[in-house]
């Protein structure tokens, strides 16, 4: 075996241009689809965390009415004993209980619907990192009179900027119609432009009061301290409070976990696509290389090498130099993506502010799945392996006596 | 003497669209042990067909061949390469050495595939190119050999695992006088010393005279067998 392995290794260097050329294809191949994958899976992955980080926590917790009718008049019950329960909990790192009412924000100029949350803004601040998201302005605080939080689309298309009065108008729980006027504390962007045009921030007692009730709480958003934990924990608060809805994040929002799976799928169609593309090219490689050893294969044959030996030789041959040039694409591969995963790949200048649109941020740090290292030689080997089988049945088909005398 | 190569009724008939071509037409010989032997002819009168049945690389299509009293005509083709490794010695035309291998790998590559011991290897491969005058040239590869040296190894070769005997097919067609008078020098030595029994397809009036024993085909049948005293 061992000189088998010589003997393959020091064949694909008998035309060493030929060989190169392949590596080089094979390692821009790789690399290529490595950075396709990254930046792939980073995009879903930024998108999968700011949407759970931002808009929908790992859980939230309503009463089933509100789900339904969307009216601030269904509010959790049992409000005191959920807040120490959750308070208590080693798993939950954070929480935050909102008021949620749908209604108009109006401007000298403009009215647009918006939904308003009301929010402790200590507890927000631990559990969505707004206060991190203000980009003009500053963030709620407890002292001012009716502040608001609007967001960057929302601001630039109301003509607001911190500062600027506005009017809140919405349905109190009597179903009364009722409006206040707000000041403009600081303007907040996210990776959502939508989210960052339908939603205002006020303080939970500000709303509260020209709702008719101080502490009106429709919505609980809990992050944990670990993700995994998620499906566990809405089972028990699940028995512990039946008569709450308590959904997760990816019944929240199928789309975040379709975009979960999306980034990891993508890898494998992207890779299957360039193996499949460089399968072709070894295989030609391998024929030529088949084709002009005739006579030697006919030697070897001749002098007793059996025709196992000789189809291992050829697989060995393939496996050498699709591996060669898997190694290169890796490592140019995942040194890119190591250099840019902290830096970025900034596509704001390519028409990438339009991400935004689509709740993606514009700059994109490619990631790579540790488990990717394992996969990725796995597919290389299987393919090394499967397009070899062609030239090599060519070789084993030969006819010694004639093949030892071909010209 | 004891027979290594026994042939009855040996026959090769290919059939292409016009005719059925008789390559070997009924030959039956025998091959003794030590045996320097030229088999001579024109062109396509079964030269190359003969050697061919005889060293297993083909199939009869009538007729028996035993190699040290085994019949090899019924074997499988698995066999017959198991067969060859182990008793037959073969020398090509165009040397076919390996060309990423050095003169002592390509020497003990045979051995290797007989998975001899690697001491056993390396003394034989290098005792063998000493003989054969190649005892520098042990790490030189074949683009580094003339034809003559590289025909050398390729003697080497065939001769290190110590077959039962050895085919050549035209070994000194591509050499230049010299060298060819030097291998067979060489051969007629080893053939002596090693008591080794040789077999030659040849054109070459050179090695003609040289061997012990002229068997010329003509059509496929033995026309004349003569034992050169």
């Amino acid at each position: 075996m061992k000189t088998l392995l010589i003997i393959s290794w020091r064949n694909i260097w008998r035309n060493p241009q030929r060989s190169f050329v392949m590596i080089v294809a094979i390692m821009a191949g790789l690399w290529g689809g490595l950075m396709a994958a990254s930046l792939a899976q980073g995009l879903m992955n930024q998108r999968f965390r700011t949407g759970v980080e931002q808009e929908y926590s790992h859980l939230q917790i309503h009463h089933p009415e509100f789900i339904k009718q969307d009216n601030a008049k269904y509010v959790i019950d049992k409000r005191e004993e959920l807040s120490n329960h959750l308070d208590n909990d080693e798993l939950v790192a954070a929480w935050s209980g909102r008021t949620i009412v749908s209604g108009m924000m109006g401007t000298a100029t403009l009215t647009s619907g918006v939904t308003i949350k009301g929010i402790d803004p200590e507890m927000e601040a631990q559990t969505t990192f707004l206060d991190k998201n203000i980009i003009d302005g500053s963030y709620l605080e407890e002292s001012a009179r009716n502040p608001v939080l609007i967001g960057r689309s929302l601001a630039e298309k109301t003509k607001t900027r911190p500062g600027s009065r506005i009017v809140l108008t919405f349905q109190d729980l009597e179903g009364e119609l009722a409006s206040a006027s707000f000041r403009v504390s600081g303007v907040f962007q996210t990776a959502n432009s939508y989210f960052d045009e339908t939603n205002v921030f006020v303080l939970k007692q500000d709303i509260g009061q020209y709702l008719g009730k101080e502490m009106v709480v429709n919505e609980i958003a809990i992050v944990l301290n670990d993700l995994d934990q998620v499906s566990e924990f809405a089972r028990t608060y699940a028995s512990k409070y039946p008569e709450l809805e308590i959904r997760t994040w990816s019944q929240l929002s199928p789309q975040l976990a379709f975009y979960n799976e999306l980034g990891s799928t993508m890898f494998m169609i992207i890779l299957m696509i360039i193996l499949m593309a460089l399968a072709f090219g070894l295989m030609n490689t391998m024929l030529m290389s088949v084709i002009e050893r005739i006579r030697e294969l006919g030697m070897l044959m001749s002098i007793g090498m059996s025709k196992r030996r000789v189809f291992v030789m050829i697989l060995l041959e393939t496996t050498f130099l699709t591996l060669t040039g898997a190694f290169g694409g890796m490592l140019v591969g995942y040194t890119t993506v190591h250099i840019f995963q902290n830096k970025g790949i900034n596509l704001g200048n390519v028409g990438g502010d339009s991400l935004t649109d689509f709740g993606f941020e514009p700059i994109i740090y490619p990631e790579l799945a540790p488990s990717y290292g394992l996969i990725l030689p796995i597919l290389v080997i299987i393919t090394a392996f499967a397009t070899s089988i062609y030239p090599a049945l060519k070789a084993i088909r030969l006819k010694p006596a004639e093949a030892v005398r071909q010209e | 003497m004891k027979t290594v190569i026994k042939t009855t009724n040996l026959q090769k008939i290919y059939n292409n669209s016009v005719a059925p071509v008789k390559a070997v037409n009924n030959i039956s010989l025998e091959f003794q042990e030590g045996e320097f032997t030229a088999i001579v002819g024109p062109s396509g009168s079964g030269k190359t067909t003969f050697l061919n049945l005889i060293g297993g690389l083909d199939k009869p299509t009538g007729g028996e061949i035993y190699i040290d009293g085994t019949e090899i005509s019924t074997m499988k083709e698995s066999e017959l390469f198991d067969f060859r490794l182990r008793n037959i010695g073969f020398v090509f035309q165009s040397y076919n050495l390996i060309p990423v291998l050095t003169a002592k790998e390509n020497v003990s590559f045979i051995m290797l595939l007989q998975k001899r011991s690697k001491a056993e290897m390396e003394q034989r491969a290098t005792e063998m190119l000493e003989q054969v005058g190649l005892s520098d040239k042990l790490n030189s590869r074949p683009n580094q050999l003339s034809g003559g040296q590289q025909q050398r190894v390729a003697v080497a070769r065939a001769l290190a695992s110590k077959p039962k005997f050895v085919l050549a097919d035209e070994p000194t067609a591509n050499l230049d006088t010299e060298s060819a008078f030097n291998l067979l020098d060489i051969m007629e030595k080893l053939n002596k010393e090693e008591n080794i029994t040789l077999i030659f397809s040849t054109h070459d009036q050179r090695v003609i005279e040289r061997a012990g024993r002229v068997i010329t085909l003509v059509d496929g049948s033995v026309s004349k067998d003569e034992v050169i005293s």
